[in-house]
């Protein structure tokens, strides 16, 4: 039996999460001796096949004439080129996160949603409870993985190529698909918060809306994307897809920098697993600088664009 | 209309939990405070709206554990009209599979036109029943949606996905998933918390379908605890300089 892996791309490229789940099935692969293969839709598939290739997936199932998202279709593509895995992995992706149980439900599987860890090749860890307790499952039969973005490593370039295997896909009963009729705001320079690797996030304490352009400007300079707190996204400042917590994204990036935040408990949950925590705020005594690796005590006012144009020095040179 | 809310009960997210002595679960005791689902909030507000602007009815269905009639009372004080609450301890701890299958085959006898629930309960974080049960009754689906319209049978969708917005137009009947910000979920006012009291709950002990349980938890930890570093005080270019110094030599992340 072998693993499946999901090859989600967007305008021609594999997406990040994609590449960290091939990661993930290469893990279980090691531990279990399984064959893994790659499943991709994207109108360049050659492209997809090329990135896939040099992550170390050498088979990949493909096709390029489904031009247009629908998750039906999709889960449809993916539960026929997938029938003969006992194990497929999804990244854990709005996409990943929408087509994942219908494939599951199509294959009579059994899902492993959002794991953060491998300890076997059926045994997964998970985070339940918003990131306060972890939890250790075995999983039996024949399983539907979707994986946390930005916990696993991307997989080592091995520089090797794929084999496409095309499958033609079948046509659907337009009343059962949900069609994508437009993309509104599509912006590729905007960092996406849940598989960024440096995170600037700004609390009430920056104060107001109209000082946002403290928070943008240092992930600016540092390629980061932003977010923001709850307190601040309940007080309409900033858009919810902002909001870094129980009740909004959980992040887990290599640096995440909090301004201004105090470090209530729904907003640790989800991001204290980030590997360096740096904290700006004014108030020794703010919960944040419990979890902090960096805790700046100052008013962000004068450390944040004094940060902000260190950085852009240190990176202009 | 018939529109449909799938609700689950959850641990309040302010809940602290403890672990039992053999490492195996959480200690669910009595201090545990069950509420309605943060993002099922906004599918019940979703519904509610739905159900305001074009007639029908909004039906909550709930697999529980015995802990959950109180929230689904708040349901019905915010506008739920009915409720169907299916109590039985072994299926509410079985796979989200045989969850879904429940779900899915006492919706279909309601005969919806609008499934709507949130888009993740907050204690197992599966993102699971949403998608499965459009899957199992042949209708569409969008998840996490930001925005929707209703018009002539017709809904369009709109959510945040990957740092895009994605819109979507689908026929009824569908499935939609709430996520923060599609509305205001409202509060529940006196006379309405006094009619909910009133309004039918139909309880059963099962749904007639099966219950599998092949994904069993072996242990729970908490996470390892973050060490903190030290606090850097001083004048601001002093502070600075000791962090731009930190994350460029020592972390090596710029």
């Amino acid at each position: 039996m072998s693993i499946a892996v999901f090859l989600e791309s967007y305008n021609n490229k594999m997406v990040k999460a994609a590449a960290e789940a091939i990661n993930a099935a290469k893990i279980i692969a090691e531990k279990t001796g399984k064959e893994m293969f790659g499943i991709a839709l994207d109108e360049n598939i050659d492209e997809i096949l090329s990135q896939a290739g040099n992550y170390g997936i050498s088979r990949v199932k493909g096709s390029s004439h489904i031009t247009l998202y629908h998750s039906s279709m999709y889960a449809r593509f993916i539960a026929n080129a997938a029938r003969e895995a006992d194990i497929v992995i999804f990244p854990g992706t709005v996409w990943g996160r929408e087509i994942a149980p219908q494939v599951t439900i199509k294959l009579d599987a059994n899902p492993v949603s959002d794991i953060i860890g491998i300890e076997e090749g059926n045994v997964f860890r998970r985070s339940l409870h918003g990131n306060k307790i972890h939890s250790t499952v075995k999983a039996d039969g024949k399983l539907v993985i979707t994986v946390r973005p930005a916990v696993f490593d991307l997989p080592a370039e091995t520089g090797g190529s794929a084999e496409s295997e095309p499958i033609t896909p079948e046509t659907m009963d337009s009343d059962t698909l949900s069609k994508l009729a437009e993309i509104l705001a599509a912006s590729s320079d905007k960092v996406e918060l849940t598989e960024a690797d440096i995170i600037v996030s700004g609390g009430r304490g920056v104060g107001g809306p109209d000082n946002w352009p403290l928070i943008i400007n240092l992930a600016e300079v540092l390629g980061a994307a932003h977010g923001a707190s709850r307190a601040v996204v309940d007080a309409g400042w900033r858009p919810h897809s902002e909001q870094v917590g129980q009740t909004g994204k959980f992040v887990s990036p290599k640096v995440y920098i909090a301004v201004g935040i105090s470090g209530a408990i729904q907003h640790l949950a989800g991001m204290s697993t980030s590997e360096i925590i740096v904290a700006v705020n004014k108030d020794e005594g703010a919960p944040i600088f419990k979890v902090a690796d960096y805790g700046l005590v100052g008013d962000l006012f004068d450390v944040v664009p004094k940060l902000t144009e260190e950085i852009s020095r240190l990176k202009q040179n | 209309m018939n529109i449909v809310v799938l609700l689950k009960i959850v641990p309040d997210t302010e809940t602290r939990f403890q672990i039992n002595n053999e490492g195996t679960d959480v200690v669910w005791d009595d201090t545990i405070e069950w509420v309605l689902g943060p993002y099922d909030e906004y599918a019940i507000e979703e519904a509610i709206r739905i159900k305001e602007a074009h007639g029908g009815k909004v039906i909550s269905v709930t697999i529980g554990r015995g802990k959950e009639e109180k929230s689904i009372r708040k349901a019905m004080a915010m506008g739920v009209d009915e409720g169907v609450l299916i109590e039985n301890d072994e299926l509410v701890t079985s796979d989200p599979t045989s969850i879904a299958k429940a779900l899915a085959e006492t919706v279909k006898s309601l005969n919806p036109d609008i499934i709507l629930t949130g888009r993740m309960a907050t204690d197992s974080s599966d993102s699971f029943v949403g998608p499965a049960v459009a899957e199992l009754l042949n209708f569409p689906v969008v998840t996490e949606i930001s925005s929707l319209e209703i018009a002539d049978g017709v809904a369009t969708a709109i959510r945040d996905a990957s740092g895009r917005k994605e819109k979507f137009e689908l026929k009824l009947p569908a499935v939609f998933t709430a996520d923060k910000g599609l509305n205001e979920p409202r509060y529940p006012k006196l006379p309405m918390i006094m009619k909910a009291k009133q309004k039918p709950l139909d309880k059963k002990g099962d749904a007639g379908t099966p219950i599998i349980k092949n994904v069993n938890q072996l242990k729970v930890e908490f996470p390892a605890k973050k060490e903190a570093g030290s606090k850097i005080t001083g004048t601001v270019d002093e502070m600075v300089n000791q962090l731009v110094d930190g994350l460029a030599n020592k972390e090596k992340v710029l």
